[in-house]
Formats: C-alpha cells, structure tokens, sequence
C-alpha cells in the first residue's frame, strides 16, 4: 500500500505536472497495451522496427547531440551489432538471446577503436573521418565472402520469440529500457560533463576534465546500444547484410536526430515514431507511394526550415514554459512556478527560447 | 443524407462481393526501378488476357484475378522490402506473392512468406541460398519456387556455354587455337565470384586468360583498360557487367575499331537504349539475355511482340511474372483449389512453357537448367538492331557477327 501510494505522488509529482512527460508516459503505456487493442501483424511489425530504429537514433543522439562527437558513420556500430550476432549465433548454435550481447559488446569494442583513433579530429573532419569507418568495414566483408556472406550477407538467423507479438514486446521492452537508460545518462552528472565537452572541449580541460576517457567512454555506451539495435534487427529480419551498414543508415540516423531535435534522447525516438510509419504509410498510396522519399525530404527540409533545432524542442517550448527565476519548467498556462511561485511572464512560450531568440 | 448513405452501403456491399471472386497476386518489385516496372508490366499482360479469358476456374467457379502492386523499394531499403511483404499479406491478404530483385532482400522476405505459408515465385533473384533453404527444411521453404533467372551458377554456366560456341567461331575464323580472352568485370563484389570461376574454367575451354580489369561499374572512360587489352591481343573481351560502365565500354569498343568482341553479362545491353547510349557505337556488343522474338517456346514470340505493342519496349527478364501467373493458373485449375498446400506438389510435377523458359523444378524448386528451355540466350547489337544468336538450334537464331579483320 506504501508503495501504491508513494508511486501515486511520484506520478501526480513528477510526471502529470508537465506536458511532455504525461504524454511520454501515455505512448509507453500505448505501446504496451498495442497488441491486444489493434493487433495487426503489419502494424506491429512497423512498431517493431520503429523501436529498433529509435534506438538507434537515441545512440547516435548521446554521441553527436549530447557530445558533439557528430558521427556520420553510425551505421559502423549497428553493422557490427548486427553481423557480429547473427555470425555468432549461426556459426555455434548459440541462442539469440546471449548472441544479441555479445553484438553489442563488439560494436562497444568498434565503438572504443573509432573513438581512439577520431580523438584528436573535431567538427567536419570527425565526421569525414567517422564516415570512412562503415566503407571500411563493407570493403572488409566483401573481401572475406566465406566468412561473411559478400554482397547476401548471413541468412537464415533464428528469431528471438516465435509469435510476432512476443517479437514485438521484446523490441518495446528493449527500446524503453535503452532510451530511458541513454536519458538517465544524458541527466546526470555524466551527462552534464558531455554538455561541457561540446560547448567548449577546451574550458573543460581546463576544469581537469579529462576529455579524452569521457569521449572514449561515450563512443562505447553509444556503440553498445547501436550494437544492440543492430543484433536485435538481425535477428527480427533473420539476415544480416551489408544494408546494415550502408551509407544511407548512416544519413538516416542523421535526419532523425536533426528532426526530432538534438541533444534530447527523446527527440531523435519521436522522430523515428514519426517518419518511419509515415514513409510507410505513404507506400499504401499508389499515386504518391513510390514519391514517399521525396515527400519525406520536403517534410525534413520544411520542419528543419521552421523548426531549427527540431521538433520536439519546438512543440516543448509550446506546451511548457521555464520559471525565470529557478528554470524549472512549468506548463504554459501556468500564471505561477509550481515549485518556487515566481510568476511566468512568458505564457505559451519558454522564456528560454525568447533569449535565445533575442540579440 | 440517407440517399448517400444508402448508395455507400450498396457500393460497399458489391465490392465485397467482386471482391470474393477474385484471386490476389501481389507483386513485389522495385517499382521505380526498370526491374519493378517489368515486374508489374509481365504481371498487368497475365491478369488481362486471364480476366477476359474469363479468369482461372477453381473448382467449377470462375475467378478473376486481383493484382496487387507492391513497391519494395529493396534497392535502398531490406526493411522496406519486408514490410511491404507482410503488408500485402496480413493487410492486402494476398493469396500468391510474385517478384522480387536484390537477393538480400529476398532471403528476408522469404522468410515472411513462409511464416505465412503462402507461396512466393521469386522473380528476380538469382542468389542459389535461396533454393539451398529448400532442400534444408523442405516443410518451412516448400511454399517458395524460383521461376526467373536460374540461380547463379546455371547462370554462369549458360554464359559458358554461349563462350564456348563463339570460341569455336572464333577458331575457325582466325585459324587459332586458343582464343585470347581478358576478363573485364566492374568492381563490385558480385562480379568475383565469377572472376575466380572464369579464371578456373577458360583455360579447360582451350582458351588463353590475357588478364583481368576490374573498371568502376559507373566508369565514362575506360581507355587505359581497352589499350592494355589490345596489346594484350584479346580476341574476346568477356563483360560482367551491371553499371553504366557497359555503355562506356560499347562505345569506346566501336570508337577504336577494335577487332575484339565482346560478350557476357552486359546488363545496358540488354536494354533497347543501349544503341542510342553508345551512340550507334556498340555495335557486336552481345550478352546473355532473357526474351528476344525467337521461339524459345512457342509464346516466347507472341508475347515480345505484344509487350513491346503495349508498352512500346522490349520486356526485361522480370517481366516473367507473366509466367509466374499463368503458372499458378495452371497449377490451380488442375488442383481445382487455391490452398498452398495442395499447389506445392502440383507445381513440383509440373512442366510449364511459358514465354521466357520451359520450367520444371528440382528438389531445391531451382529450375532446371537446360539449353533452350531455361538457359536463356545471347544476343547481339548488329547495326542498332539487338539479334538472338544462341542457342543456334532455336528457330529464329541469326548468325554471331565478328568486326572485320
């Protein structure tokens, strides 16, 4: 009962007081719930996929967001995941179940050697540099076909569950655990200290940060959940090929971040949520279904035009406000700080995005 | 407000019921790629002249068939291509699914079809793995049947054999021995395996290796590769080609009045532009192709000559969803039912002659290869006409052409 009623007023405290995090616990609790209101084996695959690609997109959000470690070759880790798994698990009879770690703990180990070598590059030539990383790889597999299946790549991989709801459930489960996991990062201590390094890497070694461990240390916690995105897609498709680690992932992966807003977690994930089942759902249109590429760039080019540092960021500054006084946030109708009873001036819009507005 | 009503629930009611007499095929292609349109093109010929036929009889009642188009979009996206897979059976509840190009891909969405049980004709993929799944869990793979192109090692074999006939041309032409041949495949990874076979298999042919190039498949200029194969003293110049290095390589042919020909894989060759792209260049430039106006079967010729009516060129090899329909016609009218798996044994037994082959399966449903049933066949560019030349014994075969010496 203790506890009932201590989740209640963490509930009614922490969450139902702002917006974005009543409706971030609201599409958890939809996600859920899914399969025994609408379960349609096409919608939960999209779903699935959807939660594979968020994570995906979270990790890269911690790297290049959170760090400004901005990697255009993200792909290289959920490659890596992905052939690392399947080979393992193909080669040995080893269940999926333990092989998806172990992708992981390869792409973490890829992770760690792209950071090392990339340590002393910044801005542009980092992300040059981060681009060659998955050529690189591709070049490898294809000259090793026997050992990597060339060009098919590996085939014929078990699935993790046998029914496409228990697939779905383990893609969901493992997509709220690592993106809560990454925020929980990104918010603490840890987190701030990646902030510093982005800002300005060289005041933070001046502070007697040491730069280097910490980047090395965000380049494998964001290779270990790529990794596992990367094995957990694997073995929901069943092959693993050189599609995972193409160019193309790499500059999606770009596009969801930038959309969805930079340096949230949550905002590369909605932005999966959003224009992976778009795309999708424009496929069922014959007449613009095989322009749905097209009209997914106008959409990014359009929402990145009115909404430069994303959308999620954006619809935030809509829904919540900040306290001037102690930059708590507060809901936009809100005429007084919930926490400190300072007056919001700034209705309807965060009092930090008008200064960042304003010269 | 009531009339609307009234006339959508009308309306509703007798799509409900024509939708019960159709049978659904859902094609899967790359829709905005040439291999996707023929795809569609093959499949849009088979559902019109079944439908006004009547439509395919099951059990004692007539059905029409319902085409379904789905675009996989496979050449950018494998997850693309699984869900429009599992779109077109848990939503469009397709009946026959029909299609398919990039091999990746295809391992990935014969996986959905057979969680499915339905049946899948591959029409586009030569890649053996897909076949050797088959063989290994026969219950799971049954439902999957290849019906264009043969797998990839017949496919080398029937480029062999083409090799092999023009070798012997080229023997009684230049009173030679042993042709000289040079390898020029485009550097990509599906060409290597191909290399390493070619390298193995020409000298058992009687014929001499003069050295290999690997240009870039998208290469405009391949200059330093043609000069080194002239010095080399190259008879023939065989292509693995997919790229537009193809046209490239046509064109600078003609430009240097080389004396060389070649011949192998030379996918832009295989399309009617090509003689414009090279700029009325490529000529003698041949490869292993699909469907020409020679009687492969017996419809092989009505059918070149009323696709190229209809949509005014020549079908590529994907376009035998045509077959693959009027396959699975046959298969159900003998069977008298639609259900999986009751057309599986019906389709293991069964000889079809269709426009492209005459098919008949093996125990890992690849289809058997046999010169001209399945083998395919060369062509070539003579004076901006693109003419069957092999196998000689097929009617409507013309003479392989070398340049003047």
């Amino acid at each position: 009962m203790y506890w009932l009623r201590r989740g209640w007023a963490e509930l009614k405290n922490e969450v139902f007081v702002l917006p974005s995090r009543t409706a971030v616990l609201a599409w958890a609790l939809a996600l859920l719930v899914l399969p025994y209101v609408y379960g349609d084996p096409y919608v939960l695959r999209i779903v699935t996929l959807t939660c594979l690609f968020a994570i995906f997109a979270a990790s890269w959000d911690l790297l290049a967001g959170y760090t400004g470690q901005v990697n255009f070759g993200h792909a290289l880790f959920f490659g890596a995941g992905a052939y690392a798994s399947a080979l393992v698990s193909l080669n040995f009879g080893v269940t999926p179940w333990v092989t998806v770690w172990i992708g992981a703990l390869v792409a973490t180990a890829f992770g760690v050697v792209v950071g090392y070598l990339c340590q002393r590059l910044r801005g542009s030539y980092l992300s040059l540099a981060t681009l060659a990383f998955p050529l690189i790889a591709l070049g490898l597999l294809f000259a090793f076909p026997d050992f990597s299946g060339g060009e098919l790549g590996v085939s014929g991989l078990r699935r993790l569950a046998t029914t496409v709801t228990a697939n779905y459930y383990v893609a969901v489960l493992a997509m709220l655990a690592v993106v809560f996991g990454l925020w929980l990062i990104a918010d603490s201590k840890f987190g701030l200290v990646l902030h510093a390094i982005r800002d300005d890497e060289v005041a933070a070694r001046a502070s007697g940060i040491n730069t280097p461990r910490y980047k090395l240390a965000v380049f494998a916690v964001s290779a270990f959940a790529a990794g596992l995105a990367g094995a957990l897609f694997a073995h929901y498709i069943r092959v693993a090929g050189p599609s995972t680690l193409e160019t193309a992932l790499s500059f999606q992966v770009v596009i969801w971040g930038i959309f969805g807003g930079a340096a949230t977690i949550y905002g590369p994930v909605a932005a999966v949520f959003i224009l992976y089942p778009l795309t999708e759902w424009l496929a069922n249109f014959r007449a613009i279904g095989e322009l749905r590429l097209l009209i997914f760039a106008v959409i990014v080019l359009l929402v990145l035009l009115f909404m430069p540092r994303g959308l999620s960021p954006w619809v935030r500054d809509r829904i919540e406000t900040a306290c001037p006084r102690c930059k708590q946030r507060n809901r936009a109708w809100r005429s007084a700080c919930r926490l400190c009873g300072a007056p919001l001036e700034n209705r309807g819009r965060s009092a930090i995005s008008e200064k960042l507005k304003s010269p | 407000m009531m009339r609307s009503f009234l006339m959508a629930v009308a309306l509703a009611a007798a799509s409900t019921a024509q939708a019960q007499g159709t049978i659904k095929f859902a094609i899967l292609g790359p829709m905005a790629f040439v291999q996707g349109e023929n795809h569609w093109a093959g499949a849009e010929m088979a559902r019109d002249e079944i439908n006004k036929a009547g439509g395919i009889a099951v059990g004692g009642k007539k059905m029409q068939v319902e085409l379904i188009r789905a675009d996989t979009n496979e050449v950018q996206s494998v997850p693309d291509a699984t869900n429009a897979t599992e779109r077109v059976i848990s939503r469009d509840k397709a009946d026959f699914l029909i299609g398919g190009f990039r091999s990746e891909a295809v391992l990935a969405m014969q996986e959905i079809a057979m969680d499915s049980k339905k049946i899948f004709l591959g029409a586009g993929a030569a890649d053996a793995r897909l076949g050797e799944n088959v063989e290994k869990n026969y219950d799971r793979y049954k439902y999957w049947f290849r019906v264009t192109p043969t797998k990839s090692p017949d496919l080398f074999r029937s480029l062999v054999a083409i090799l092999g006939s023009i070798g012997d041309q080229m023997r009684q032409a230049l009173k030679k021995e042993q042709p000289a041949v040079a390898i020029v495949a485009e550097k990509t990874a599906w060409t290597e395996p191909i290399m390493k076979a070619l390298q193995a298999t020409l000298p058992k042919m009687k014929m001499e290796v003069v050295g290999t190039w690997q240009p870039s498949a998208v290469a405009t200029d391949v200059t330093a590769e043609l000069s080194a194969i002239e010095r080399a003293g190259a008879d023939i110049v065989f292509t693995v080609i997919s790229g537009p290095v193809g046209i490239s390589l046509g064109r600078q042919m003609g430009e240097r009045n080389m004396k060389a020909v070649a011949f192998g894989i030379n996918v832009e060759a295989q399309k009617d532009e090509f003689w414009a792209a090279t700029a009325g260049k490529g000529n003698f430039v041949s490869t292993l192709d699909t469907y020409s106006e020679v009687e492969i079967t017996p419809k092989t010729v009505p059918f070149v000559r009323a696709f190229k009516e209809r949509y005014k060129k020549a079908p590529t090899y994907t376009a035998a969803t045509y077959d693959a329909i009027m396959m699975l016609k046959a298969a159900i009218e003998q069977a008298g039912t639609t259900d999986a798996d009751k057309l599986v044994p019906v389709l293991e037994k069964m000889e079809h002659v269709g426009t492209a082959a005459v098919a008949s399966w093996d125990k890992r449903h690849d289809l058997i290869w046999a010169v001209g049933k399945t083998a395919g066949i060369g062509v070539q560019w003579q004076d901006g006409k693109k003419v069957p030349f092999w196998p000689p014994e097929v009617k409507g075969m013309q003479p392989f052409k070398m340049p003047a010496r």
